[in-house]
């Protein structure tokens, strides 16, 4: 099967009876589950499994990989909303989004979020169409060496985030470094700062971690500050037209930033096509490249929405390149990609090279999943808004329990284990702390998300390629990005401080 | 270790009351458990993520299972620790016979011996339901590499790289068995994250092959990225004629006794594969109630049809077998068992 034959079948048999309705139903399970904060795409493909042994190989792509598709669309919306991530990769949303909510602009950082999404996702799954003749040599680039030095690359994107205040920026990211440490070594293995606990054997798990840093502890901050989530407007909720008005505003700005939108997926797709690294660093090096490029650094944290729309954009491409290896080479780069190949192993169908040559039609459904996959969910993520904005304006009162146990139940959820909820708590208060004294929660995460790649991949370069493993030339190049990028930095940095001085 | 006889008593003491009980039960009327399990809900416990071989074979054989308990199943993911987490979610959870798991009992049985900590359990004192499939492990090397053969890697003129999961893990441990048994020259990189990041590396060419299972690496032979180079087993499957036996080249190559041993209790751990078990201590007519629906569901002849459709192996052993062999393999002349601690906690 060619390529074109391929890719009009897929478009066919995307829109046919035979395959829409499940496409229909599996985004709109996605969004929903995203909306709920600690459940994500890998719950919402879990969920979905069972049903996929009915189902014909076409329509059970369509729907769990649309359940897993807008997933990071409902996500941010709860993000914006709710201070609360819908899932671990919106946690960068977090940084804008409910700033601009305070000042009343919830709905227009929400349309922004949601047509990032559908743009980012849209750039992915084109980038990912693109690929395809070169799909193998694309999703084998990325080994233990180009990790490591990614990875470095990323945590040097601390700086970005926490130039105002550098000291208390380095003391989060080393703070993220060390956690990243609990567990098991790999190489000793040795337990680490588990204190003899079983459960902190695999180390800190992502979720209940994300959860309690950005959620928990917001709600702490809710729950003694008194008021509502929307604290500018005088208590009355927002109208129905002033939020249509607001999410069509976001769409328009969104769109006028096209090139910011486009520099953000490629971030994310690139990141995408790494195994093992994840959306949420993809979206806080999308975040920082926003900020760095902006002309107004001054207003990033304080509720600006290129901030929502670098992240959002960035964490919806990464589908597309994390979907590269699965399909090359039936190789998952993430969690997800793993519960997707064991789906299309039910499905019947085999994956890898094999999908290549003889069920290319499948690749293109899934290609156009991710891409409509995302417009149902903008389209539908817009009705969504209305009664969630006017919760927003609930009591404090009334609000925190319900969310602390939603909350509470997504950090359980992920692993069936009642120990994620303690560490939840104990995360929570440790924000909540952060978030007092200002030290940066996100340079903190990308710390404890980056440290345990870069361990773990560094020990593997230095065994495979020995001590100068960064000579190679990919390894190279990167290195070389990353020195000029920190070097660059380092020097606006001191002119900064000697413009003030 | 002196304390081999002491476990094989240990494990008979076990056995005989439980086989009497099992023998008498058989005799007894089932219908009192049967009243108990219809319409009732059974936990189904994965230790692992959902995706994974674990995982697919409980949603495999589950269907049948309910169909012949009239029970509602409920399968639940509790991945942690390597799988050791689920094993002692199962093992402690209540005695009623509604808590049942799939485990792998060659990781469980090396764990124990090595004591390792955290494991909570014994394992000869669950309850078993039977055993799906056995370890089929083979050695997979890329077809793109210097080698064809596993007698060119005996040759080999330069250290060559095997990938490994984590230190002490099923890849890692069988990579030190054939070391140990051909002197192999090789370099075992541990601390993949896991087999799919090995794969990927096998690509890339940063290494030669891994240890693994059939089921995971027949895809990629068929592929032609892969080619099996070494099996475990008696004898040679048919799907994989090429390749020999780790027992006929250690045969072959004349390895001695005190290897002999060491390969004999790799075997009998491959045996022991994924059983389904129950916590310890279940009201005997449930036991046998739950033995005899599992035996109808591996028998179903649709279940086995969709078995094979979906390319996986089952070698169905009944709960009296699956028990008798999980005693076996624990027991195993003291240096083979000094091997496989060490092999275990990483001290090799």
């Amino acid at each position: 099967m060619g390529i074109l034959e391929g890719f009009v079948s897929g478009l066919f048999q995307a829109f046919s009876f035979d395959v829409f309705p499940y496409l229909l139903v599996g985004s709109l399970f996605g969004l929903i589950v995203g909306v709920i904060p600690g459940l994500s795409g890998h719950f919402a493909m879990a969920m979905a499994i069972p049903f996929l042994y009915t189902m014909e190989p076409n329509a059970g792509v369509a729907f769990i990989l649309g359940a897993h598709a807008t997933v990071a669309q409902g996500g941010g919306i709860t993000a914006i909303l709710f201070s609360t991530p819908g899932t671990g990769q919106n946690a960068a949303t977090m940084l804008d989004g409910p700033p601009m909510r305070r000042q009343g602009l919830g709905g227009q950082a929400v349309g922004a979020a949601l047509l990032a999404c559908f743009m980012g996702a849209t750039f992915g799954a084109v980038a990912l169409a693109i690929l395809l003749p070169v799909l193998q040599e694309a999703s084998l680039l990325f080994g233990p060496p180009e990790i490591v030095i990614l990875s470095f690359l990323a945590l040097t994107f601390v700086a970005v985030l926490g130039k105002e205040d550098m000291a208390r920026s380095l003391v989060a990211a080393l703070l993220g470094l060390m956690l990243a440490m609990v567990g098991l070594d790999n190489v000793t293995n040795q337990a680490r700062f588990t204190f003899d606990s079983f459960a902190l054997i695999d180390g800190l798990p992502l979720v209940p971690v994300i959860l309690g840093l950005f959620a928990v502890s917001e709600m702490f901050d809710l729950f003694i500050r008194g008021g509502s989530l929307s604290d500018s407007s005088d208590g009355k909720a927002m109208s129905m037209r002033e939020t249509q008005r607001q999410i069509f505003s976001g769409m328009k700005i969104t769109l006028q930033k096209w090139w910011l939108v486009m520099r953000c997926s490629s971030i994310g797709t690139l990141m995408g096509l790494v195994p093992g690294l994840g959306s949420a660093p993809a979206a806080f090096v999308a975040y920082g490249h926003a900020k760095q490029t902006s002309k107004d650094k001054a207003s990033f944290g304080k509720g600006n929405i290129e901030g929502v729309i670098g992240a959002e954009a960035a964490n919806d491409a990464v589908e597309g390149g994390a979907l590269a290896s699965t399909i090359a080479f039936g190789i998952p780069g993430s969690s997800s990609m793993a519960i997707l190949l064991g789906g299309l192993f039910i499905l019947g169908m085999e994956t890898g090279p094999r999908m290549m040559i003889s069920h290319l039609d499948i690749v293109f459904v899934m290609i156009f999943t991710i891409v409509i996959g995302n417009l149902i969910g903008t389209i539908f993520g817009m009705f969504l808004v209305n009664p969630l904005t006017r919760a927003t304006f609930l009591r404090s009162s009334i609000l925190v329990p319900v969310l602390i146990c939603i909350v509470f139940t997504g950090a359980y959820v992920v692993h069936n284990a009642w120990f994620e909820m303690v560490i939840a708590l104990v995360f929570g208060i440790l924000g909540y702390v952060m978030k007092e004294l200002s030290y940066s929660r996100a340079a903190m995460l990308i710390g404890l998300v980056l440290g345990y790649a870069i361990e773990k991949n560094l020990y593997l370069a230095l065994q495979l390629d020995g001590p100068r493993f960064y000579l190679d030339p990919i390894p190279l190049t990167l290195v070389v990005i990353t020195l000029v990028f920190l070097g660059w930095n380092i020097w606006t940095f001191i002119r900064d401080r000697k413009k003030e001085a | 270790m002196k304390n081999t006889l002491f476990r094989t008593a240990t494990a008979l003491a076990v056995m005989i009351p439980t086989l009497f009980m099992a023998g008498q039960s058989q005799a007894e009327d089932l219908s009192a458990a049967e009243a108990f399990y219809d319409g009732n809900t059974i936990n189904w416990i994965v230790p692992y993520s959902p995706g994974g071989g674990y995982d697919e074979y409980s949603r495999l054989i589950i269907p049948y299972f309910e169909k012949y308990t009239g029970a509602r199943v409920r399968l639940q993911n509790n991945p942690g620790a390597g799988g050791m987490r689920g094993a002692n979610d199962i093992y402690r959870a209540p005695k009623d016979g509604l808590t049942v798991g799939i485990v792998n009992g060659s990781a469980l049985v090396t764990n124990q011996l090595a004591d390792i900590e955290g494991a909570i359990y014994e394992f000869e004192n669950y309850g078993f339901l039977g055993r799906m499939v056995a370890d089929q492990r083979v050695l997979a090397i890329s077809t793109t590499g210097e080698f064809d053969t596993i007698e060119e890697m005996l040759e080999a003129g330069s250290t060559f790289k095997i990938g490994a999961t984590g230190l002490g893990g099923s890849t890692y441990v069988d990579a030190l068995v054939a070391g140990e048994l051909f002197n192999l020259d090789q370099d075992i990189i541990h601390g993949f994250d896991s087999s799919s990041v090995i794969r990927q590396a096998m690509l890339r060419r940063d290494i030669v092959g891994m240890w693994g299972s059939y089921g995971s690496a027949i895809q990629d032979v068929e592929d032609g990225m892969q080619k099996i180079v070494l099996q475990s087993g008696q004898e040679r499957t048919d799907a994989i004629p090429d390749a020999p036996t780790v027992l006929e080249l250690a045969e072959r190559m004349q390895v001695g006794d005190e290897k002999m041993a060491v390969l004999r209790a790799w075997q009998g751990l491959n045996d022991v594969g994924r059983p389904v078990v129950t916590p310890p201590g279940i009201p005997a007519d449930r036991l046998a109630f739950l033995q005899r629906a599992f035996e109808q569901a591996m028998n179903d002849p649709e279940m086995i049809e969709e078995a094979q459709s979906s390319g996986r192996d089952l070698t169905f052993a009944n709960g009296e077998r699956m028990a008798q062999i999980a005693t076996d393999a624990a027991v195993m002349p003291e240096s083979a068992e000094a091997f496989f601690v060490e092999a275990v906690a990483g001290g090799i």
